[in-house]
C-alpha cells in the first residue's frame, strides 16, 4: 500500500482522486449489471452528465468557500433564486435571453458578496450567514415571482438557444464548460496570489494575517467566486429541469458538499482539490441516475449522500488526527 | 526520602523530524523533590506528557506503585495519583476557585450542582496549604501566583502520590516563591513524591533534594542535590554545545541611529504607557516575568491587537499602524511567540511560507511565479541551514527549530528592517536555539534592529545590547548590558507587584 502512494505518478495525481476514479468505474459497471446493461452506451451516459453540469458548478462554488475554512448552506436556494428571478425577466417582463442570462450570474454574485462581507469584515460566522441568505434568497424569489413556477423555454421556442450551452445534438457542450471552468479554478486556486492566500488563510488566518496579509479581502474574495459559480449553475439547472419552483434548492447544499469533501476538500479549511471535486460530482451524479434506473425509491439518494457526507468529513478527520 | 513510588525506564517518543526522547530514566522516591533539568528543547515537558498520557511512549516502561502502568490521558493518571501542574494554567476564568478545582468531578445534589460543599472542600484544601483564597473569588481576579496555587489545590484534591511542577515559579514573584515553596516542603513532608521542573538554578539547589539531568532528549545523569555544585549541573545541561559568548558591552555602533520610537503606548490593561527608542544594528531585550504585557505591546506595535493611545516613529516619521498589513509595509516583522498559531502555515510547504508576507514580489499579475519563489525558499534554507529535504516539503513536518527559520526566512524575504523576535527560542532543542542566536547577531550586524522579547534571563543577557524591563502592563526600567545583573533585572521586573 505504502508503495503504491510513493510512486512518483501515483503521487503527481494524487492518491485519492485515483481511489475516487477506481470507485467511479466501478459503480459504473455495477449499475451495467444490475440494470442488464440497460446502463450501459454513450446516450445513457450524456443523459446522466445532463444533471451533473448544474451539481458541478455548485460544488465547484463550494469548494471556494470551504478551502478557506467556511461553510455555504445558500447555494442550492440562491441556485433557484436565480433561476427564478431571471426566468420570470425572460418569461413575463420579456427581457432578451442574453440578459436574463446575465441577471442570473448577477444574483449570483450579489449574494456572493453579500456573504462574504458579512463573514469576512463583519465576521458573523459563514453558518450563520449562509443560513440567514438561504431563507432571503427563498422569500426574494417568492415575492418577485409571486409565489408562480418558472418555466424556462424548450429549444424551438423563442430564447430556446441558451440550451445549445447544454447540449448541441449529440456534443456534450456542458461538459466542455464545466471542464473548462474547472481547469480556470484549478489554476486560480493553485497558480494564483488569490488561491493561495485563500488555501492559507483557511489552513491558519491568524498567521496569514499577522504576515501583512488582507486576510478579510481574500476571504471575502471566495464567496464571490462562489456567487458567481452559482449564478452558473443556475442556469444549467433550467438547462436540465426546464421548470423551476420556488421555496426550495435545499436538497441540492448536500449534494454539492458532498461531491466537494469527497474529492478530498477539507471541512476544516487550508485543502481543496478541483479533480477532486469534479470526480466526486459524478459519482453523485451516477448514483442518482442508478438508482432511477434500477427503479428505486428516489429518496434513497438522499439517504446515500447524507452518509458520503459523514463518511467523507470523518475520513478527513482521521487522517488529520494521525498527523497530529 | 522513601521508597520508590515511581520509575520511568528507556522512555523513547519520535515525533516527525524529531528524536524527542532518546532512552530517558527518572526515578522518583516518597518524601523527595526531584528536579528535573535541562535546556529549553532538552525534553523535560515531553517526558512528563508521556507520563501523564498526553502523549504515547513509543518503547520503554513506566512503574507506578511496584505495577507497570500505562496511562492513556490525563484523566487516568489523576485517578492513580499522578498529577501535574502546568506551566500555562487551564484555568476557566469566569468561574470561581471551587468551581476550578472541582471542575468535572462536582459534587452534586440530586442533579444540581452543590456550590457550598465545594466551597468547603476548597477551603479545606486551602486550610491544608496554609494559605488564604477565597473559594468563591472569580479566577480572573486573581493574581497569576494565586491561581497557581489553586492549580496546586486542585492537584492536591485528586489524592496526588506524585506531583509535577512544570516551572511553576516562571510567573511568580519573590514573595509568591517563597510561599511555593513552603507548600512543596510540606506536601513533601507529607509523603508525596515531586517532580521539579525548572531551569532556575538558584531555585534547585534551595528546594530539591536530587536532580535528574537531560540534554537534547537524553538522559544525562542524576545526582543528589547538595553534594554537586551548581557548575556540576550547569556542565551536564550545557554538554558540548558552545553557546555565543555573552555580551558584556553594548554592541551597537555608536551614534546608530533611532529606527523606532515607542512613544507612550497604551492599549489595554497589558500595554500601559510604555516608551522606549530602538536603535539600527541593536538587540533590545524585552526582560519580566509572564504575563508582564511584552507580547501584548508588541502585539500593539504590530497593529495585531488597536492602540488606544501613543505615537510610533520609523526614521523619525510618525506613522500609523493600524494592522499588520501597516506595519510589515513599515517595514516590521513579527516573530511571534507561538509559532504555530501566528507563525507558520503548517499544511503549506516551506517555499510558500516564506514567500508568505511579500507575495507581490513573487507574482507577475494575479499569477505566482513559483520558480521564482522557489529559487529564494532554497537560497534561505541555505543561508539559514533550515534541515528540510526540499522547499516543497510541509512546514508540518519540520522541528521546532527549523519551523523557526522559516518564519525568519519569511521575514528577511520582505526585507524588513525591524524584526520583532518573541521568544526566539521557545521549544527549540539546544543546538538550534544557539544557531537563533548567531543568526540574530548576524542579522544586527547587517544593520537590522531587533527586539527580542524572553523570559529566560540567560537568554537576555547574553543576546541584548539594551534592555527593557516591564511588569504589569507597565516598563519598570531600562539599562544597558554592561550594567545588568540577574538581580537588578529581577528587582525591576517585580517592581509592581506588593
Amino acid at each position: 500500500m505504502e508503495s503504491i502512494k510513493q510512486n512518483p505518478l501515483v503521487k503527481k495525481v494524487g492518491f485519492n482522486r485515483i481511489v475516487l476514479c477506481i470507485v467511479l468505474l466501478l459503480m459504473y459497471a455495477l449499475f451495467c449489471i444490475l440494470t442488464g446493461g440497460d446502463f450501459f452506451g454513450m446516450r445513457r451516459i450524456l443523459s446522466a452528465l445532463n444533471y451533473a453540469y448544474f451539481l458541478g458548478f455548485l460544488s465547484l462554488a463550494v469548494t471556494f468557500v470551504i478551502a478557506t475554512g467556511g461553510i455555504d448552506f445558500s447555494i442550492g436556494p440562491v441556485m433557484f433564486c436565480c433561476a427564478l428571478m431571471s426566468g420570470f425577466c425572460f418569461t413575463m417582463y420579456g427581457m432578451p435571453m442574453p440578459a436574463a442570462l446575465v441577471i442570473s450570474l448577477i444574483i449570483g454574485l450579489a449574494f456572493g458578496i453579500f456573504n462574504g462581507y458579512l463573514v469576512a469584515y463583519w465576521d458573523v460566522p459563514s453558518f450563520i450567514t449562509s443560513m440567514a441568505s438561504m431563507n432571503i434568497a427563498k422569500g426574494l424569489a417568492s415575492v418577485f415571482t409571486k409565489t408562480q413556477s418558472v418555466s424556462w423555454p424548450q429549444s424551438s421556442q423563442d430564447g430556446g438557444w441558451f440550451r445549445k450551452l447544454v447540449t448541441i445534438g449529440d456534443i456534450p457542450m456542458g461538459l466542455i464548460i464545466l471542464i473548462v471552468i474547472a481547469v480556470v479554478c484549478a489554476i486560480v486556486l493553485n497558480q494564483t496570489k488569490m488561491g493561495r492566500y485563500i488555501l492559507s488563510l483557511g489552513s491558519n488566518k491568524e498567521a496569514v494575517r499577522l504576515s501583512g496579509v488582507n486576510v478579510k479581502k481574500w476571504e471575502m474574495s471566495a464567496y464571490i467566486v462562489c456567487g458567481l459559480l452559482v449564478g452558473i449553475a443556475a442556469i444549467f439547472f433550467v438547462g436540465a429541469y426546464s421548470t423551476v419552483q420556488p421555496g426550495y434548492g435545499d436538497q441540492y447544499n448536500n449534494e454539492a458538499i458532498a461531491g466537494c469533501v469527497m474529492g478530498g476538500t477539507s471541512m476544516a479549511g487550508g485543502l481543496a482539490s478541483i479533480s477532486g471535486t469534479i470526480i466526486g460530482v459524478f459519482i453523485i451524479s451516477l448514483l442518482q441516475e442508478g438508482i432511477m434506473a434500477l427503479g428505486l425509491d428516489k429518496n434513497l439518494q438522499l439517504i446515500i449522500t447524507g452518509i458520503i457526507v459523514i463518511v467523507a468529513v470523518f475520513a478527513d478527520v482521521v487522517a488529520r488526527r494521525r498527523k497530529n | 526520602m522513601g521508597e520508590v513510588i515511581l520509575t520511568m525506564k528507556g522512555i523513547d517518543k519520535s515525533f516527525p523530524g524529531v528524536h524527542a526522547l532518546d532512552h530517558v530514566d527518572l526515578e522518583v522516591r516518597k518524601g523527595e523533590v526531584h528536579a528535573l533539568m535541562g535546556e529549553n528543547g532538552a525534553g523535560k515537558s515531553t517526558l512528563m506528557k508521556v507520563l501523564t498520557g498526553i502523549y504515547k511512549k513509543d518503547s520503554g516502561t513506566i512503574t507506578y506503585e511496584g505495577k507497570e502502568v500505562e496511562f492513556h490521558n490525563t484523566r487516568e493518571a489523576q485517578d492513580a495519583g499522578v498529577v501535574i501542574v502546568h506551566q500555562e494554567l487551564n484555568m476557566l476564568g469566569h468561574l470561581t476557585v471551587a468551581q476550578n478545582i472541582f471542575i468535572g468531578r462536582e459534587f452534586k445534589k440530586g442533579i444540581r450542582i452543590d456550590d457550598k460543599k465545594m466551597n468547603e472542600e476548597a477551603r479545606k484544601l486551602f486550610d491544608r496549604m496554609h494559605i488564604d483564597i477565597d473559594p468563591k473569588e472569580t479566577m480572573s481576579k486573581l493574581t497569576v501566583g494565586k491561581q497557581q496555587m489553586c492549580e496546586i489545590a486542585k492537584a492536591i484534591s485528586h489524592e496526588a502520590k506524585v506531583i509535577i511542577f512544570d516551572e511553576p515559579s516562571a510567573a511568580l514573584t519573590e514573595a509568591e516563591i517563597e510561599e511555593l515553596f513552603k507548600i512543596i516542603r510540606d506536601l513533601r513532608d507529607q509523603g508525596l513524591g515531586i517532580v521539579y521542573i525548572s531551569h532556575r538554578m538558584d531555585e534547585i539547589k534551595v528546594i530539591t533534594d536530587r536532580v535528574t539531568v537531560m540534554r537534547d532528549g537524553a538522559y544525562v545523569g542524576t545526582l543528589i542535590t547538595k553534594d554537586c555544585t551548581k557548575d556540576d549541573i550547569i556542565n551536564m545541561m550545557v554538554g558540548r554545545v558552545i553557546y555565543e559568548d555573552p555580551k558584556t558591552k553594548n554592541m551597537t555602533p555608536k551614534g546608530s541611529p533611532v529606527v523606532l520610537k515607542v512613544d507612550h503606548l497604551n492599549a489595554g490593561k497589558m500595554v500601559q504607557d510604555v516608551s522606549f527608542e530602538l536603535h539600527k544594528g541593536e538587540v533590545l531585550g524585552f526582560s519580566g516575568l509572564m504575563g508582564a504585557g511584552r507580547t501584548e505591546t508588541m502585539r500593539a506595535l504590530f497593529g495585531a491587537d488597536p492602540i488606544e493611545s501613543g505615537d510610533i516613529y520609523i526614521n523619525g516619521k510618525k506613522v500609523t499602524i493600524k494592522s499588520p498589513q501597516d506595519a510589515v509595509k513599515h517595514g516590521i516583522g513579527y516573530l511571534s511567540e507561538d509559532r504555530k498559531r501566528f507563525g507558520i502555515v503548517v499544511q503549506k510547504s516551506v517555499a510558500e511560507n516564506t514567500t508568505m508576507a511579500d507575495l507581490d514580489e513573487f507574482s507577475n499579475g494575479p499569477f505566482i511565479n513559483k520558480k521564482k519563489e522557489k529559487k529564494v525558499a532554497e537560497k534561505f534554507v541555505e543561508s539559514l541551514a533550515t534541515k528540510t529535504p526540499s522547499v516543497d516539503q510541509l512546514v508540518v513536518n519540520l522541528s521546532g527549530g527549523n519551523q523557526q527559520k522559516v518564519v525568519i526566512a519569511k521575514w528577511l524575504t520582505r526585507n524588513c528592517d525591524i524584526l520583532i523576535f518573541d521568544e526566539p527560542t521557545r521549544g527549540i532543542d539546544v543546538g538550534a536555539k544557539n544557531e537563533i542566536y548567531k543568526l540574530m547577531n548576524r542579522l544586527a550586524a547587517e544593520g537590522k534592529a531587533i527586539i527580542m522579547v524572553s523570559s529566560e534571563m540567560t537568554e537576555i543577557l547574553r543576546m541584548s545590547d539594551r534592555i527593557v524591563v516591564m511588569c504589569e502592563g507597565k516598563k519598570t526600567g531600562e539599562l544597558d548590558i554592561s550594567e545588568a545583573t540577574q538581580e537588578n533585572i529581577m528587582n525591576m521586573a517585580t517592581r509592581e507587584i506588593n
